[in-house]
């Protein structure tokens, strides 16, 4: 009897999670639409403008394109690294991040033709002794990891006698090079023309006996399968547009003329202008929602999953069979001790490869927390449980109790008594980690600030305000917590 | 007479170390069979094999003719017929006296709660506790404890009650009333297997009593045979220690 309910719970669970990767099957539209993943931090190119629309000038391009040639697109603002990672495993059609067209690149991807051309442009602290290569020697650089311009650094560090510091955000780099951590940083001249317009005004300037170095190439990177179809279309659409003069505008609307003066004069008319705290909340604060409601509706989702699966891993871990406990210890054992970041980039971009079959980031990362979280919930479940008095099992099963009604009846409502604070605990850890799920480019509270700061590179003020949404919700989500368990221990 | 339990040559090892190295052992039916030793002797191990709590490594035990050593899935049901008394009392703590009571009879279907909650008075009464009825066991005392214990395992109507030192972990003063409740059912013809330091109790209730030493049945025999006449060497020592003590 208990046997066949402890199956049904498991099978129930299964079906409520093929539910949810149902409605993502392939369905084919009669005008063909793309998934085209973008970056989030490479202002002008791609950014959330002050009503966090996305802009930029890829945004515009791609969608020209789209208009052109006549087919859909569908624009994810992934981030960089799982734009591309996502683009490699299938789960999207295309890339447009400001990506250089690299021999690896057109190796691994159908490369579009060129679509604009940038150069590396060196930054340094304003006033700085520092304004050409020759003055590194000895220095650090600080690039954004995967870039040309770390390419290039690379290229040249040796020669002029400089080391590299890397990072993942931009805006981490130009703080590095404000604060003299580095000395000095490489971007992409629009880039970083674009990082001082906005705040660093009085922190960086563009060095003055540096010339521009090292051209390269953006294209757009497409899937190989799609490569007769929408590389062809893409190109088409490239060469079209700027015969007719529509890509000279694209440009022009955020770089101007290209000189510092005038693409400044362009960045400053999409910024806010209130630049205090307040004024930035009051500014942001919708999008800031939007991202929190993303949050809470993943820690909801992974919550309820983690528990249900942890409840039952748990168990399996005290019934008394070897091979089922090996299960539960084995289940643990991996998803306790995986990263979550590693874990969510494999199931999001690594099973796809494996089942042929796109795996939605949200549903990516309702698994990751699924596996994760329920991995913790299954070794406190355990442990509480375990922790009731062994002769209380002997004591019902001395009644002529079977295992299962005396665990129902006897020990679980007693082990569960033990675990409710760690099951508190595990929410509020829950709430936390769904932060990691960033990663998969979810628009979820951490993901959205990080998309606030790409445009207006105001990291300070931005995390300071993620970081109050985080407390009051864990403070409210404590509250609630302590007020159940008041209730339960009455 | 009937047999109740049958151990033939049961031995039981913990890795290398033999704990149990053979004992036979019967036990009738309306008999009172008293195990003694002293500790680490291996009575406690004995008594728990015969409800299977405790497997054995080899030789045979029947509980009214049926195998418990390889009885499966079925030990459910013939642990049904006897019961256990802890020296712990193990109580559930997350129910009421009447809720311990009645758990085993309406979780298996014998009786329905109405019937199980009245006749679970009449077991409360028979261990003179029919007023603690909707108390937490965390509320009664020691003694207390241990006869809601001893109405926990009389209300699914054993045919055998097994005791492993229902009192020693009681204090002096409480002692008496679970010995005067486990008289009464010596004295209704229950049969019991009991483990008990309490010597005066042994000598009086006991139709035989086992002396046990290291993990063997040494002597057997009624009262006066092992109190006033005791023969193995290992038994005088262990009852000049006891009444010394
Ligand atoms: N789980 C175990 N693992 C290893 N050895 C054990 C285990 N349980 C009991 N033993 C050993 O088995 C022997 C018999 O133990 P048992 O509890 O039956 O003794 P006892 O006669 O009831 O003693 P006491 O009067 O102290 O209760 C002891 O030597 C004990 O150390
Ligand atoms: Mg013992």
């Amino acid at each position: 009897m208990k046997r066949k309910w402890l199956w049904s719970t498991v099978f129930a669970s299964l079906l409520i999670v093929l539910g949810f990767m149902l409605p993502q099957q392939r369905v084919q539209a009669a005008e063909k639409t793309y998934t085209i993943g973008t970056d989030v931090t490479f202002a002008p190119f791609e950014f959330a403008d002050k009503n966090n629309k996305y802009v930029g000038i890829d945004i515009d391009l791609m969608n020209a394109i789209a208009k052109t040639e006549g087919f859909k697109v569908d624009i994810k603002p992934l981030g960089f690294n799982a734009a591309v990672q996502a683009l490699e495993a299938g789960q999207i059609d295309g890339v447009i991040a400001g990506m250089s067209i690299t021999k690896e690149r057109q190796e691994k991807f159908s490369m579009s033709d060129p679509y604009y051309k940038s150069g590396v442009v060196m930054a340094v602290a304003k006033g700085a002794k520092i304004q050409s290569l020759k003055d590194l020697r000895g220095k650090k650089v600080a690039v954004k990891t995967g870039t040309a311009s770390a390419d290039y650094a690379n290229s040249v560090k040796a020669k002029y006698g400089f080391s590299t510091v890397t990072f993942d955000d931009s805006n981490n780099v130009y703080d590095n090079v404000k604060t003299g951590n580095a000395q000095a940083c490489f971007e992409d001249k629009p880039v970083m023309q674009y990082a001082i317009a906005t705040s660093y005004k009085n922190d960086l300037e563009l060095a003055k006996n540096f010339k521009m170095a090292m051209a390269n190439n953006y294209g757009i990177a497409v899937k190989q399968s799609e490569a007769a179809t929408l590389t062809k279309k893409i190109n088409a659409g490239i060469k079209k547009l700027k015969a007719n003069g529509q890509y000279d505008k694209i440009v022009r609307k955020y770089l101007g003329n290209g000189s510092e003066a005038s693409q400044a004069k362009k960045t400053a008319a999409m910024q806010e202008t209130d630049r205090s705290f307040m004024g930035l909340l009051k500014s942001n604060w919708g999008t800031l929602m939007s991202g929190l409601g993303e949050t809470l509706w993943l820690t909801i989702v992974g919550i309820v999953c983690a528990t249900i699966v942890g409840i039952l891993i748990g168990l399996l871990g005290v019934v008394p069979n070897k091979f089922l406990q090996g299960v539960s210890t084995t289940f643990i054992y991996i998803f306790r001790g995986l990263p979550m970041m590693v874990l969510a980039l494999f199931i999001y971009s690594g099973v796809p490869s494996l089942i042929d079959q796109k795996v939605p980031a949200f549903i990516a990362g309702v698994i990751t927390l699924t596996l994760n979280e329920g991995a913790y919930t299954a070794a406190f479940v355990k442990g509480g449980i375990s922790a009731v008095d062994g002769g209380q099992m002997e004591a019902a099963r001395s009644l002529g109790l079977p295992w299962g009604k005396s665990m129902r009846r006897v020990i679980l409502p007693q082990g569960v008594k033990i675990m409710i604070p760690s099951f508190v605990n595990q929410f509020i850890i829950t709430l936390k980690d769904t932060s990691i799920l960033s990663v998969l480019g979810l628009l979820e509270l951490t993901q959205t600030g990080k998309i606030i700061i790409a445009r207006n590179m105001e990291g300070f003020k931005i995390w300071a305000m993620v970081a109050l949404i985080y407390l009051v919700i864990i403070t409210l989500l404590t509250w609630l917590s302590n007020w159940v368990q008041k209730k339960v221990n009455a | 007479m009937s047999t109740r339990v049958e151990m033939k040559d049961v031995r039981k090892a913990y890795g290398d170390n033999e704990v149990i190295k053979g004992v036979d052992l019967q036990v009738q039916d309306n008999e009172v069979v008293v195990l003694i030793g002293p500790s680490g002797a291996g009575k406690s191990t004995v008594l728990r094999m015969m409800n299977g709590l405790e497997t054995t490594t080899d030789g045979e035990i029947y509980v009214d003719g049926k195998d418990i050593a390889h009885a499966g899935k079925n030990i459910d049901q013939i642990r049904e017929n006897i019961g256990m008394v802890f020296q712990h009392f193990n109580l559930f703590p997350n129910m009421s006296v009447l809720g311990n009571v009645t758990l085993a009879p309406i979780e298996l279907g014998k009786k329905s709660k109405a019937e199980a909650e009245k006749e679970a008075k009449t077991f409360l009464e028979v261990v003179g506790l029919t007023d603690k009825a909707d108390a937490m066991p965390a509320s009664l005392s020691g003694g207390q404890k241990q006869r809601v214990a001893i109405a926990r395992a009389l209300a699914m109507h054993p045919d055998i009650m097994l005791f492993d030192e229902p009192t020693s972990a009681l204090d002096p003063e409480m002692v008496g009333d679970v010995l005067g409740v486990m008289r009464r059912l010596a004295e209704r013809g229950m049969t019991m297997v009991i483990v008990t330091h309490e010597m005066g109790f042994a000598k009086e209730v006991a139709d035989r009593v086992v002396f046990f030493g290291d993990g063997k049945i040494l002597e057997q025999g009624t009262p006066t045979q092992i109190f006033d006449h005791p023969q193995h060497p290992r038994l005088q020592t262990f009852l000049k220690q006891v009444l010394e003590a």
